[in-house]
């Protein structure tokens, strides 16, 4: 037979093809090995489809740490500029390809997950929508918190993705690049998950404004976000190390400020002020918060904190970094104290000492999970006095 | 407290209309420009010459979750077929040998790509100005995440199902030995990262991925299913269908630069240098892997090559950005002489330095050679009566004490690296294009192969000082560099890289190898 094949023929099902294609198949397998990546170390006690689908992607050289490949790059920059380097970070490592996302999610299981969540928001909002709740909203929470204070709150979450891109390009190891990009896609997501709820309450509410004019005014001219929005400013474009973006955004400003907004503000409260749609929505936020906790203190704790050669340095340079952006994430939760001033006060929900309680939770909480790993001393019953003095 | 005017609205609806409403994807899009603001550090990190316009659309306008249900769904159809039928009708076990290795190559090589494009679209991400030009590169940064998990599949799938897993289950160790590595590196890695981000961009997705992915991703499955593989085009065809999100990306950006100055005078020079530097190495590599690494053959390269690069890319979809200012590239005109023979010279080379790969190589059987003649009369001649020697010799058993290259070497004809593209060349032997340059510079002297490259270094060489495997692996034995970077079996002797796929033949092992005492020298040193 011709070997030749056109007119669309297929070696598996052309009886003719098949013959030729068996009879040159070896009798038995030429190897035993057949576990892909089966010379790394994994983090379990198996390699897992993960490790095998992602690790070692990185064509990275030996002279950065975990790197398999040898020798210079072959296209640099214009002046000679390395692609990737050791230099583009202050944070050292003896392998950047050690991270492991905690939930072991390769592209197919992350995109699924948000798949469902899609799938669930759409069939939520219509339950929600034929059965009326939008009636029950307080006017002055739908109209003011959630008309223009959860719209620029979207423009935080917004300026956070952005901070991942220079994350995702200059990172040193597969994947750091990979759980990076993800962490990055849920910030956007939250922001339009933001302007979803917006857009469907212009739906449900004649006059409810869609346009995100007056949360951008709010955002870029307002008082409440006024410290927010210079903080997320500087994490995006004033910060050239990718793991202090990553450190100052996932360490320091966001379990502080980002939960304090969406799980003491938005959603503790909401439900007091008949609101139970923006639960639907921040709890979805909080579920890649959660997510990306588990992320980022893999990257900077299991990985570089505990690192056998660094881990002592990238403890007291994590140190440094927390000196540097605690004070300001604390400053812009004191302009956000504002805030309170806008709503009618609910006694034991909205007043002083409620606020303080949801603050002494969200420093606890990030002295347990975020200072304390790294031993950093802080005293977070000061922080919360300077948060409240923000309080009109 | 008293029901607002907008609360009685909203009750007043909900009685005349209490049809369920939700929200779609499109009605946040279209917010999406209004995302951003502006502030004084508002700058990308990574400098270009070019401006890119602040209001820059995309044309695929997807959120977050509407682009997870999309790729979710494809990703169901995909790993379901690979899991159920494919697998139950044991489908890597009835490909052709020779394919089987090809894979090895392509699909890791490609996996680079996929990977460094991770990076590049970030850079892009960060690069462009306009919201909705920034949604769309971040779209593609998630999907090069899920195409280099996608190429890793394939060889984890070869690994775990197929007839022979060395290869597919270590290519991200073993690949960096052999000589076709740094040259994937510098079109697929380096080429799309490291640069002016809209020259990256003009590398990645202007031509990269409207040029050759159509080969690369589409071709091939054409090859692949010829010669018995349906996992290949049940994935890639997958990959393919987020190209076009990519190659939109590339016009987009194009778009966004139009109207900057810049464009008018750096635009097609960047072109042209990113068009050589990628066919310099996907021309000769590609045509290669199809044709000397399948047994059915579809048609000659060069046809593919006419058909997908030089009519539908040059023509007709450079022709399209035709009204942007942009040209063909001039070197398209050399590129498509390299398409007839390159892949033959390449070949010959390749096959010389068999040891240090990590897949098997096989000589052309009869029928095979009397294909190529027919389609590349002159074949046999040059190419044809060579293999016939080594052949002779005794080249694919290990009892003969006979490696091609010794053949180059005894006849005079040095194999020399490309400092730029870094693909291999053979100036005294071969029917391609290559004509030895040297030059010296900070002490060290240069080898290229063709002019444009040459252009390329003679301008900003800084940029292209990578060595290459001879300068790395000079005065080491071959055995000991084989040992040293992994390219034996699991028995810890049989090298993983073979100069046959023949059933019944006998396997190399390092200590065939260390017999022959073949040490790596630099041609460079004795001009």
């Amino acid at each position: 037979m011709s070997i030749e094949v056109n007119g669309g023929r297929r070696g598996l099902t052309d009886p003719e093809i098949a013959a030729v294609i068996m009879a040159a198949v070896p009798d038995k397998p030429l190897e035993t090995q057949r576990k892909m990546n089966y010379f790394m170390k994994p983090r379990g006690k198996r390699i897992n489809e993960y490790e095998v689908l992602c690790c070692y992607s990185q064509p990275t050289p030996d002279w950065i740490p975990g790197g398999l490949d040898w020798g210079d790059w072959t296209q640099k920059f214009h002046g000679g500029r390395p692609s990737w380097s050791n230099e583009s970070t202050e944070m050292r490592s003896s392998d950047w390809l050690a991270h492991r996302d905690p939930a072991f999610r390769w592209h197919a299981l992350y995109v699924k997950d948000k798949a469902e969540e899609w799938r669930y928001t759409d069939r939520f909002l219509k339950a929600y929508s034929a059965d009326g709740h939008v009636r029950s909203i307080d006017p002055v929470w739908r109209d003011e918190v959630l008309g223009d204070y959860l719209g620029a709150f979207g423009f935080y979450e917004y300026g956070l993705f952005n901070s991942h891109s220079s994350v995702v390009r200059d990172c040193l190891g597969d994947t750091l690049r990979m759980s990076s990009a993800m962490i990055g896609l849920d910030k956007v997501d939250n922001a339009q998950m933001i302007q979803a709820e917006r857009t469907f309450l212009s739906k449900l509410v004649p006059g409810f404004p869609e346009s995100t004019d007056i949360p951008k005014q709010e955002w870029t001219k307002g008082a409440i976000f006024k410290g927010a929005r210079e903080l997320v400013q500087d994490i995006w474009q004033a910060t050239y190390d990718w793991n202090e973006i990553l450190f100052s955004g996932h360490m320091i400003c966001d379990p502080i400020f980002g939960q304090f907004v969406r799980r003491e503000f938005f959603m503790r409260l909401s439900s007091y002020y008949g609101d139970n749609l923006t639960p639907f929505f921040i709890n979805q936020m909080q579920l890649y918060f959660s997510q990306t906790k588990g992320i980022t203190t893999d990257m900077f704790h299991t990985c570089l904190g505990a690192d056998v050669e660094f881990g002592d340095y990238n403890n007291r340079l994590m140190r440094a970094w927390a000196n540097k952006w605690l004070p300001r994430t604390v400053n812009a939760l004191k302009d956000f104290m504002a805030i309170y001033a806008t709503i009618p006060e609910i006694k034991g929900v909205s007043d002083k000492a409620a606020i303080e309680a949801a603050l002494v939770r969200v420093f606890a909480d990030w002295k347990r999970d975020f200072a304390d790993p790294i031993n950093y001393k802080v005293d977070t019953a000061a922080l919360v006095k300077t948060v409240l003095s923000g309080l009109k | 407290m008293a029901i607002s005017t907008a609360t009685k609205a909203a009750t007043d609806a909900l009685a005349a209309n209490p049809a369920p409403v939700s929200v779609g994807a499109q009605e946040v899009h279209r917010w999406m420009q209004s995302f951003t603001w502006d502030f004084d550090k508002n700058r990308t990190k990574y400098s270009t010459k070019y401006k890119m316009a602040n209001d820059t659309k995309e044309q695929f306008k997807l959120i977050a979750k509407e682009y997870a249900r999309m790729e979710s769904v494809k990703d169901e159809r995909q790993f379901g077929s690979l899991q159920d039928v494919l697998t139950r009708v044991d489908a890597a076990n009835r490909v052709h040998p020779k394919w089987n290795e090809s894979m090895k190559v392509i699909s890791n090589f490609l996996e680079v790509g996929e990977y460094n494009a991770i990076a590049a679209t970030g850079m892009l991400w960060d690069s462009a100005t306009a919201p909705e030009q920034k949604n769309g590169y971040l779209g593609q940064v998630l999907d090069e995440i899920r195409h280099t998990n996608q190429c890793a599949y394939i060889n984890y799938y070869f690994a775990k199902q197929g007839q022979d897993a060395a290869g597919h289950n270590d290519a991200r160790r073993t690949r960096a030995i052999g000589p076709l590595w740094k040259g994937m590196k510098r079109v697929f890695s380096d080429g799309f990262i490291s640069g002016d981000a809209v020259e990256c961009s003009i590398n990645l997705q202007l031509v990269g991925e409207a040029c050759f992915t159509n080969p690369l991703i589409v071709a091939v499955t054409e090859w692949a299913s010829a010669n018995g593989d349906e996992m290949t085009p049940t994935v890639f065809l997958s990959i393919e269908t987020d190209e076009l999100r990519h190659m939109a990306n590339g016009y987009q950006t194009v778009v966004s630069i139009a109207n900057d100055e810049a464009a008018s005078k750096y635009l097609n020079t960047d072109l042209n240098n990113a068009f050589w530097t990628q066919q310099k190495y996907f021309t000769p590599v590609l045509g290669m892997m199809f044709e000397y690494g399948s047994h059915f053959k579809v048609e000659p390269w060069v046809k593919t090559w006419n058909r997908w690069v030089y009519e539908d890319w040059g023509g007709i979809w450079i022709g399209r950005l035709g009204k942007y200012g942009v040209e063909s590239p001039r070197s398209l005109r050399d590129a498509k002489k390299d398409a007839y023979w390159a892949h033959h010279d390449l070949f010959l080379i390749a096959y010389a330095l068999w040891p240090t790969g990590f897949f098997r190589l096989s000589l052309p059987t009869q029928e095979e050679a009397e294909w190529y003649e027919a389609n590349y009369p002159g074949w046999y001649d040059m190419y044809g009566k060579v293999y016939d020697e080594w052949r002779a010799r005794g080249c694919e058993d290990p009892s003969s004490g006979f490696l091609p290259i010794q053949w180059f070497i005894e006849n005079n004809h040095p194999i020399y690296i490309d400092r730029v593209s870094q693909v291999p060349f053979c100036p005294s032997y071969c029917k391609g294009e290559s004509t030895l340059r040297v030059l010296e510079y900070n002490g060290k002297k240069h080898s290229f192969s063709d002019q444009w490259g040459e252009r390329m270094w003679l301008s900003e060489p800084e940029r292209y000082e990578c060595q290459n495997i001879f300068e790395q692996y000079e005065g080491r034995e071959l055995s000991e560099v084989i040992a040293e970077g992994f390219g034996v079996r699991s028995d810890g002797k049989t090298l993983i890289s073979q100069p046959h796929t023949n059933k019944d033949g006998k396997l190399w092992t390092l200590d065939d190898i260390k017999k022959i005492n073949c040490v790596f020298s630099d041609p460079l040193k004795a001009l």
